[in-house]
């Protein structure tokens, strides 16, 4: 791929089970994400679609380093940043940052804005604290809020002003990478489309690449360039918006594209909705083979039996399901 | 319950709720009107704040008053008016004809209690059965909604439920005593894809066995055009517009609606289009400003939208949109999907069933 900016090879976390004495060392363990690999090219967006514990927001918290991976490598620019610590780690994070789902929630009420925006900078001791407060007001006005209100504090902004604020605190370091974790799902529709605006203009402004993790498969479908579907820990499917939209391959991708529903009555009405039976299995203990089979509608005994990987579809286009055609063969 | 035959199955005139706070009255429902008949679908849509769910939370008399007060209208149930009524005979409609399905499963199940007792409840209250019996019949229920295992799982607690299947437990809940009218309020907003599809599908073969009347409370575009028959859109608490599914999304009136289809990502893979978002923020319900309440917002606003707070009124058949130009052709040319051609589509295989006098204005209405 032209220009990689981050590689993500064979990444996994567990989580430990339950919290009693013993639990660490005989507990059971939630493989949350297991074997993840993709590749995000410079200026690219790579969106993350799957369902609630599907880890696609562990897979995000692992690149930035909130959590600590338990196997894999993350490299960015060449360098392996899955086992940094101290002041490399430090520095490492102004590279990357990332814009959480919940602007309430992810904002300290106790702080001013300008205080929320500087703090980055404070932290990393860049210029001097009239730059500091100068650099704030600007980025307040790249994202579209008012550089008079930075002595106001977050709840005196809606959603959409807070979750600006959100963004205007992860560009304070200048990163190459933001990860974008759910940044529209609690804003209403009207707002969600400013925000998405505000996001692709700054990407053309500052040249950023975004990882854009989200449920909502329209809104990664006009945001993202490629898109990864996860399941149950794993990648089914990578493939740009054009083939995963129009030509999804996997079984698990096929559903969930058919249970969106459309806004447009007659479309939706003639559309045939693949149903998925039942819930997604518990992490604790998946399935053997394909994790996606116990729901799957077109599982067969292989199933079982095989875990599935990757493989090439079309140029560019992974799949991975047993049944899938290989590319070029 | 005595009632006259002729009267619509549930009728809303003209609701005013106000909320009497420190900061000042907040108008949450300012003139809500709708019928419902039995076996319809009402999807109702608007943002956070516009007034869809205290609405049905008024007509279910679920609303905290104080601080609320009824200002004006009236709710009727097969002609009764429901304000009217006695606690005694209010909670004898709840549960039993109307019942209601909320946003969130966990918080709206009692922790305490075992799933199949809780499903089981409205039959002990309402319909005289022994506890027994009543579990009995839940379990039932609950098979019925798709519980794997559901004898067993009825003597579960919420906890021990997903997501998807407390939401299935309440729609058991809900459909125990066979209500006339079901009201979802965002009955999939917590759920996943995949499992709102279950839900939505369930909620229609329940409609379809049981002639339920449903109203559907929703942000989503894409769920009422899945489920509704007509649309009301609701905006700063009042409607703005409504009509036939058709009507609202093929031939949409008001600029508020307009917006709201527009700032959804389009589906084409090779749209590389920025959004139009509709600019500004929502309006505080506590001071409202003069006029329309969406003038600040609307991109098309005159000098008379902000002295004068426009009516809704009826442009074609049942299609009403509370705007001044709502019956200007070269107003309607700024909508996104003006499209004539699919609209007289829309008319013409509405012919049969319940579109019908939609259809036959529809065709003498809009051939600018």
């Amino acid at each position: 791929m032209a220009d990689l900016l981050l590689k993500v090879d064979h990444l996994n976390k567990d989580f430990l089970a339950g919290n009693g004495l013993f639990s660490g060392r005989f507990g059971a363990k939630v493989s949350a994400v297991k074997d993840v690999s993709f590749e995000i090219a410079r200026g690219e967006t790579l969106g993350l679609v799957g369902e609630s514990g599907s880890g696609k927001s562990t897979t995000g918290r692992c690149i930035i380093r909130l959590i600590n991976p338990t196997s894999g490598t993350i490299l960015m620019n060449g360098q392996d940043v899955a086992r940094l610590r101290g002041r490399a780690l430090k520095h490492f994070r102004k590279e990357v940052q990332i814009v959480f789902q919940d602007p309430q929630a992810s904002l300290n009420p106790r702080m001013t804005i300008g205080e929320i925006v500087c703090e980055p900078l404070i932290i990393h001791r860049i210029g001097t604290r009239g730059e500091q407060i100068a650099a704030a007001k600007e980025l307040l006005e790249t994202v579209g809020l008012n550089p008079e209100h930075i002595n106001r504090y977050p709840h005196e902004f809606s959603g959409g002003q807070r979750q600006r604020i959100g963004i205007a605190r992860a560009l304070a370091l200048r990163p190459k990478l933001i990860i974008c974790d759910e940044p529209v799902s609690a804003l209403d529709v009207s707002i969600q489309a400013q925000v998405l605006n505000l996001l692709k203009n700054l990407q053309d402004d500052f040249g950023l690449t975004y990882l854009f993790i989200a449920h909502d498969l329209g809104v990664v479908q006009h945001i993202s360039d490629r898109v990864a579907v996860m399941y149950l820990g794993v990648i089914v499917e990578i493939g740009s918006v054009q083939a995963l939209y129009g030509n999804p391959q996997h079984p698990y991708s096929r559903s969930l594209l058919s249970a969106i529903p459309v806004p447009d009555p007659k479309e939706q009405k003639s559309r045939h909705r693949q149903l998925l039976p039942g819930d997604p299995p518990s992490p604790i203990d998946p399935p053997s083979g394909c994790r996606f089979r116990t729901r799957c509608p077109k599982v067969q005994a292989i199933c079982a039996a095989q875990v599935p990987e990757l493989q090439e579809v079309a140029p560019g286009h992974f799949c991975a399901c047993l049944l899938a055609k290989p590319y070029g063969l | 319950m005595s009632a006259s035959h002729d009267a619509p199955l549930l009728e809303v005139r003209d609701l005013k709720m106000y909320f009497h706070t420190q900061d000042g009255v907040v108008k949450a429902v300012d003139g809500v009107s709708y019928t419902l008949e039995a076996g319809e679908t009402l999807g109702v849509v608007g943002e956070s704040g516009s007034g869809k769910s205290v609405t049905v939370m008024t007509i279910m008399g679920l609303t905290p008053m104080p601080p609320g007060k009824i200002h004006g209208g009236d709710v009727r149930f097969k002609g009764q008016s429901m304000l009217e009524m006695t606690n005694k005979q209010l909670r004898d409609l709840r549960g039993n004809h109307i019942a209601m399905i909320f946003q969130d499963p966990l918080s709206s199940l009692n922790p305490v209690q075992r799933v199949g007792k809780q499903v089981g409840e409205g039959l002990v209250l309402h319909k005289g059965y022994r506890k027994k019996q009543a579990f009995h019949r839940a379990v039932e229920l609950l098979d019925m909604v798709g519980i794997p295992n559901a004898a067993q799982r009825a003597r579960d607690y919420p906890h021990q439920f997903s997501g998807g299947m407390r939401q299935r437990a309440m729609i058991a809940m809900a459909l125990a005593c066979d209500p006339e009218i079901l009201i979802a309020d965002e009955p999939t907003t917590a759920l996943d894809v995949t499992i709102q599809a279950q839900i939505l599908e369930l909620m229609q073969e329940m409609q379809r066995l049981h002639g339920t009347a449903i109203i559907m409370i929703t942000h989503d575009l894409g769920v009422v055009a899945d489920m509704a028959d007509y649309i009301m859109v609701m905006y700063a608490g009042k409607p703005v517009e409504y009509g036939t599914t058709d009507q609202i999304f093929y031939n949409p009136l008001h600029p508020y609606t307009w917006g709201l289809m527009r700032s959804i990502p389009k589906r084409t893979l090779d749209d590389d289009q920025p959004l139009t978002p509709i600019m500004g923020n929502p309006p505080s319900l506590i001071d409202l400003p003069e006029g329309c309440a969406f003038a600040p917002r609307c991109p098309y606003v005159a000098e008379r939208c902000s002295r004068e707070d426009p009516a809704m009124v009826a442009v074609e058949g049942i299609h009403a949109s509370a705007c001044f130009f709502s019956d200007s052709l070269d107003f309607l040319q700024n909508a996104p999907i003006y499209d004539g051609q699919r609209a007289e589509e829309a008319a013409a295989e509405g012919a049969g069933g319940r579109a019908e006098e939609a259809a036959a204005e529809g065709a003498g209405g809009h051939d600018g």
